[in-house]
């Protein structure tokens, strides 16, 4: 967390620690859809006159001073929108209307915040503190109620709380001034997700198919699906059958009903078949988070040939740490590990080497359960078989982790950022 | 020419002049009141102290002075006119907030001073006029607190203009004292009539500055740009309120003359002086009858009220625009809680100091002179800076000639500030 008065006035050297000036304004700019603007460049006051760098330029900028990454001569200077909003200039000292156009407050101060290294204007400070701070007086305030044990209050605004009309205007509220709030913490999770997808929305659409489906699967199931809701039907199903099924399960359990079903009618009948399957089962279920792309040979195999076979399925499988042994009815049988085939003699059959004693999970068991079978057993991956011993397919332990950590994980973030 | 033109012509000129002067009525009221303001309780006592110390030669000053208001009244009141803020918003928003804050505590200071000022003079002068007079302040403190609460712009407009007729009290108070009219309409051209001593010199140059020094003020400045924010007067009429500027600073110095005039006629001629500008009223009642003591007493208990009411809502309008709260006369009490609160709350505390006697309402003058010389040069170099200003002001912004002239009168002012400073605190 920063606020926009510690900025002003900071010192700007270069590479080499040559000082270039110091900061006069910072420069934002409102991303469409997104209502919290960005900071873009910083306006640096030096002898000669004004400097506008653009902040991918900067190395540190919470710092005692702000560092860029090149030399003075290398910095290729900012050259601002019409529409950019200057902070201290337009922003900074601004009297706040309410819809009626009577006086609120004013802007006392601007709260910055970090968002995967992007800096954006999160609250506007028309408290107290706010005025105290810009007279270099907060450190000494906090002090005070820290030896009275008094508690400062905060007084923030969120700033999609307002609009700016014309930098030579009043800001005006976009709420009733009783309904006015600040911005929590916890909503910048979904800041983050909203950003994101105005940075990636461009990106998404200059990737092929292989890549994007890719980079889909790296990102949390709600957000993919949000991502997915400006493209066609034809390249979403497209990008479904790139996916590893459980991903794209995963997926299309996020989509309304009718537009999942709608995209397995357009997919390849045996990925779609695969997806049917996984669907059935509950979302956070063993059956709901597991793949059906492993590598099973049968028993009577020599290790010779379930290494052809692993040359020929491997690159499908999501791992091929483990190979399975199953019968003609996919009963699974045993299981052997990667390093079990290598060092066996080429003519060694596979059942000489299988291990007989299988740790396993049900396709109903919670994915709890899973992921702690998976982290008692320190395994790779469980296999799912049903009471019947059918092998249904496996879980990564990646795949167990991801839907345990998220949560715990999700907690914490806006900690991270603040 | 035929006759039927002639007559069409004749009235479309009066009902040209006709719409003109409800335009200007339409705009009437800020720079009127702030410049009678200007003669408050202190303001009167000045006066009064000039003409029964110096005599007619004091009429001098008045010309410049008259200038001096009306050139600083009409930045003031032209600057808000056309941006549509108060002064106190603009020096928040162009000079930030450290600035804002200084401001703001020396115009609270000095204005909880002046306050005090009012509140005592109201207190002295009705005891003059056998009224009892702490009942009589707080009567006047809760029923200014009630219209100013309960009432609207224009109901507190109206009050403080009917106010301003008091002022008339001077006029009959100085044809009572049959002053040598002569000498004191020749006296405004040049200054002459009496023995000039070093002694005379020396008080006609300190209360010659002392004049000037009360009558234009810091809060003056900030009160006229909020009560003409507050009237919201349309840009195009600011040719209107402009005019009100200089016809304002014309009035109050019209009325000061009068001031000077009856204690001239009275008590310079007779050689008696006067320690303080409230005895000013018993002072000429014997050469100038009951009658007009009386109303010169009047004169200065509604200065008195009319100064309390101003200087008090200056600094809850300057309050509200520095820290951009809802300030008006228009809002309700719950909507403008902090504005109408402070403005009590200046009167409340200055009538609890006055209620001491032990007060020394000397030390008290002294201080908020000090604080008015050092606050004067910032209003007027802020003033000037941001009437200069094109970005803001557009074509109104000042022209060269405006910009120097106001700078010299700055000067101007600023030296009779500093003098009065000077004098007041060694007591000269």
């Amino acid at each position: 967390m920063a606020f926009l008065s510690e900025y002003i006035g900071k010192p700007v050297v270069d590479l080499d620690g040559q000082r270039i000036g110091v900061v006069k304004d910072l420069i934002a700019r409102n991303w469409e859809k997104f209502p919290h603007p960005v900071i873009e460049a910083l306006l640096v006051q030096h002898k000669g006159g004004e400097l506008i760098l653009p902040l991918t330029d900067v190395a540190a900028f919470i710092a005692p001073a702000i560092a860029l990454k090149h030399r003075t001569e290398q910095v290729k200077p900012f050259s601002p929108q019409d529409e950019d909003i200057y902070l201290v200039r337009d922003v900074l000292d601004k009297q706040i209307i309410d819809k009626d156009g009577a006086r609120v407050v004013r802007v006392n101060d601007l709260e910055l915040v970090r968002v995967n290294g992007t800096y954006l204007v999160s609250n506007v400070d028309v408290g107290g503190m706010g005025i105290l701070r810009r007279i270099g007086m907060a450190g000494f305030a906090q002090n005070l109620a820290g030896v009275l044990h008094v508690k400062v209050p905060k007084n923030y605004i969120s700033w999609d709380n307002m609009e700016i009309l014309r930098y030579d205007q009043s800001m005006r509220l976009k709420v009733p001034v009783d309904m006015l709030s600040e911005l929590h913490p916890a909503d910048l999770a979904e800041i983050v997700s909203d950003l994101n997808s105005l940075q990636t929305s461009n990106f998404l659409d200059s990737l092929d198919m292989e890549r994007l489906a890719d980079t889909l699967e790296e990102v949390e199931p709600e957000f993919q699906a949000r991502l997915l809701e400006g493209m066609s039907d034809e390249k979403v199903a497209d990008v479904l059958e790139e996916m590893e099924p459980d991903e794209a399960t995963d997926l299309l359990a996020e989509l309304p009903k009718e537009r999942s079903e709608g995209l397995l009618a357009m997919m390849e009948a045996d990925d779609a078949k695969g997806i049917r399957k996984l669907l059935a089962y509950p979302e956070e279920s063993a059956g709901g988070i597991m793949t059906t792309e492993y590598v099973s040979v049968r028993p009577d195999l020599t290790a010779e040939q379930a290494i052809q076979v692993l040359r020929e399925n491997g690159p499908e499988a999501e791992t091929i740490f483990y190979v399975y042994v199953t019968d003609e009815a996919n009963h699974l049988v045993g299981v052997f590990s990667l390093s079990n085939l290598i060092f066996a003699q080429p003519e060694t059959l596979v059942s000489d080497f299988t291990v007989k004693r299988i740790v396993s999970v049900h396709p109903l068991d919670e994915q709890d359960e899973v992921a702690q079978v998976i982290a008692k057993y320190d395994l790779l991956a469980v296999p799912v078989v049903d009471e019947e011993n059918y092998l249904h397919g496996i879980v990564t332990a990646d795949d167990a982790l991801d839907k345990i950590i998220p949560t715990a994980w999700k907690k914490r973030l806006p900690r991270f950022y603040r | 020419m035929n006759g039927d033109t002639l007559i069409k012509k004749n009235r479309a000129f009066f009902s040209n002049i006709l719409k003109k002067l409800l335009i200007f009525l339409s705009v009437f009221g800020p720079a009127t009141i702030t410049a009678m303001a200007d003669n408050d309780a202190g303001g009167v006592a000045t006066y009064s102290i000039a003409g029964s110390k110096l005599g007619y030669p004091i009429l001098f000053p008045l010309l410049l002075i008259t200038i001096l208001l009306g050139i600083t009244q009409e930045m003031g009141i032209r600057l808000t006119v056309i941006t549509r803020k108060g002064l106190a918003d603009l020096i928040r928003e162009k000079f930030g907030v450290k600035v804002a804050m200084f401001m703001f505590a020396s115009l609270l200071i000095a204005n909880m001073g002046t306050i005090i000022t009012e509140l005592s003079a109201v207190k002295t002068t009705s005891a003059m006029l056998n009224l009892p007079g702490i009942p009589f302040v707080l009567v006047i403190v809760l029923v200014s607190f009630w219209f100013i609460t309960k009432g609207n712009y224009k109901l507190t407009e109206k009050i403080m203009l009917i106010s301003c007729l008091f002022f008339l009290t001077y006029i009959f108070s100085a044809f009572k004292a049959r002053p040598d009219w002569g000498l004191a309409l020749s006296n405004l051209a040049y200054p002459h009539g009496v023995a000039v001593t070093p002694d005379y010199l020396k008080d006609y140059l300190i209360i010659g500055m002392g004049v000037l020094g009360t009558t234009i003020t810091p809060w003056g400045q900030f009160f006229i740009s909020s009560f003409a924010f507050d009237k919201k007067i349309e840009k195009g009429k600011v040719n209107f309120s402009q005019m009100e500027a200089y016809w304002g600073a014309f009035l109050t110095d019209f009325f000061s003359f009068f001031m000077i005039v009856a204690t001239a006629a009275t008590l310079f001629v007779r050689g008696i002086p006067l320690v303080s500008g409230e005895q000013a009223a018993l002072a000429i009642k014997p050469f100038a009858g009951e009658l007009a003591g009386s109303l010169f007493a009047v004169g200065i208990l509604n200065a008195g009220f009319m100064g309390l009411v101003i200087v008090s809502l200056t600094t809850a309008y300057a309050f509200a625009e520095f820290f951009g709260l809802s300030g008006s006369l228009n809002d309700s009490f719950r909507k403008s809680k902090t504005f109408y609160i402070l403005y009590l709350l200046q009167l409340a505390v200055a009538t609890v100091i006055i209620l001491f006697p032990g007060v020394s309402l000397f030390k008290l003058a002294v201080t908020t002179q000090v604080i008015n010389a050092i606050a004067l040069p910032l209003v007027f170099y802020f003033l000037i800076k941001l009437t200069n200003s094109k970005e803001l002001m557009g074509e109104f912004a000042n022209t060269s000639f405006q910009k120097n002239f106001a700078i010299v009168c700055t000067v101007v002012i600023m030296i009779a500030s500093a003098f009065t400073m000077v004098a007041v605190v060694l007591n000269l």
